[in-house]
């Protein structure tokens, strides 16, 4: 999630104007913000209005109430947010920024399961390490295992050492060099009456920004992201909510 | 908004939807950096020097405008809607509440102090904090000016004209939600950099940045008004 946020400025000779100046500027940037949230209405109409893809294969997750398939995981919802959390099988935790995506997830998911979506995480992991994550972390939501299934592989947010090895993997809808196992993204699918499912989008990189918010903020304060290295992403300073230390 | 593909989908083949989907990708990352851009001109947008001493009710004692900052240079204010009278906070604020809540850990190890604002007096606050279970700081401004002069509360004679967003909208009620910002420099003055307000601050609405990518959307046309199916955390009837 590399941006190009700019070094902070001096701050200390940031212009200051009388309030009326200041609402001048303000009234012309809002026409801005006014005409970027409505572009982004248009986008997410576009997004929805992609066609879908049924999905044929039979995937089956360890969950907390034994193996259940992709089915299942809609519970008696029609609509099913999947977020794809890099923790591998190997891996001694999540990978940090997953966990900042989902201490902003965690506390919407009861209002989302009350407007027909079910939401459910699913990583790579055995189910008992997640579990411990989870409870480390003091998460409510569902997260089940797709250990043993190509559900990861077939939405392309894990690889095989094959294609590590080659240094060429498929992701964000492109071949990437990349050299990690685990990648994240947010899938959505649909059940419809008769019970078929279907694909209906997927983000990944950047993308997830637009699901997750995770910069809302930031981007609003003087200092921005202020992600000024090594990594200049959120690499640079997210721990995990619990190892922040004082 | 319309759930169009709901009612007659279209379903193609894996290769098909990789076509149209990467056409969209590219207007996707076309819209990310505009949203880059514009955040760096609210970032460049002048400041205000605040003058007034504005006195809040803290959970501990009474605290200025200057105070609530704690040792950071950066303070957001979120505009809680929660009047005097009312009997608990606005539901869909307690919505993007549920988003800050978690939020406020990293904020901090960004320079940046998190504190929600309401006019309701801080013993009504204290109860409908401890009942939703935030932690977040929560004061109250019911004894200055703060929310009137930011544009979130509304005398009675105010609510009938466009006050709201810049005086750019109407708000049916004597309280609104918003979004500020300050900065404190290094000799104590405090700055109001930025307010954002109705769809400005949506990003917090976690949900609906959820929503507006299921094939449903938001799914509102035939509510009374839009969020009208939002409840407290605590409140949904299974």
């Amino acid at each position: 999630m590399t941006t190009q946020t700019p070094s902070i400025e001096d701050l200390s000779t940031h212009p200051v104007v009388t309030r009326d100046e200041w609402v001048e500027a303000r009234k012309a940037l809002l026409k801005k913000e006014k005409e970027l949230t409505r572009q982004k209405d248009r986008l997410f109409a576009e997004c929805r209005a992609l066609p879908w893809v049924k999905v044929e294969k039979n995937y089956v997750f360890d969950t907390a109430t034994g193996k259940r398939t992709l089915t299942d995981l809609f519970g008696d919802k029609s609509q099913l947010i999947i977020v794809h959390f890099m923790l591998g099988p190997e891996w001694e935790q999540g990978c940090i920024g997953c966990s900042f995506g989902a201490d902003h997830y965690d506390g919407i998911v009861v209002h989302l399961e009350h407007h027909d979506v079910a939401f459910v995480v699913v990583s790579r992991a055995p189910l008992p390490k997640i579990d411990a994550f989870k409870k480390r972390m003091g998460w409510r939501f569902q997260w089940v295992s797709s250990q043993g299934s190509d559900f990861n592989y077939d939405y392309h947010v894990s690889f095989t050492d094959d294609a590590i090895a080659q240094g060429k993997v498929y992701y964000n809808y492109e071949v990437q060099p990349i050299d990690i196992d685990e990648l994240a993204g947010t899938s959505m699918f649909y059940r419809d009456a008769a019970g078929d499912i279907f694909h209906t989008y997927s983000a990944y990189a950047r993308g997830s920004e637009l699901v997750g918010g995770a910069y809302g903020y930031l981007d609003h304060l003087p200092k921005g992201r202020n992600e000024t290295g090594p990594g200049h992403n959120l690499g640079d300073w997210v721990r995990h909510h619990d190892r922040y230390g004082s | 908004m319309s759930i169009s593909n709901v009612e007659s989908p279209r379903v193609v083949s894996r290769g098909e939807w990789l076509e149209q989907r990467k056409a969209l990708l590219a207007k996707e990352k076309e819209f990310t950096r505009l949203g880059d851009r514009l955040a760096a001109e609210k970032r460049n947008l002048p400041w205000v020097r605040v003058d007034k001493n504005y006195v809040f009710d803290g959970p501990e004692r009474k605290e200025t405008l200057a105070q609530l900052f704690g040792d950071k240079s950066q303070l957001l204010v979120y505009h809680f809607m929660f009047g005097p009278e009312w009997e608990q906070g606005c539901p869909t604020c307690s919505m993007a509440a549920d988003n800050i809540d978690p939020n406020v850990i990293h904020l901090a190890h960004r320079d940046v102090n998190l504190v929600v604002v309401s006019r309701a007096p801080l013993a009504k606050i204290n109860d409908f904090k401890k009942r939703m279970g935030w932690r977040f700081k929560w004061v109250s401004s019911f004894a200055n000016d703060f929310n009137h002069d930011y544009g979130v509360s509304f005398k009675a004679e105010e609510m009938k004209g466009k006050f709201y967003n810049f005086d750019t909208s109407e708000f049916p009620a004597e309280e609104a939600p918003g979004l500020s910002v300050f900065y404190k420099d290094s000799a104590g003055n405090v700055f109001h950099t930025y307010t954002s307000y109705a769809r400005g601050p949506e990003f917090l609405v976690g949900a609906y940045n959820y929503l507006d990518l299921v094939p449903k959307g938001r799914d509102e046309a035939g509510l009374p008004f839009t969020m009208a199916w939002v409840r407290h955390h605590d409140r949904y009837e299974e």
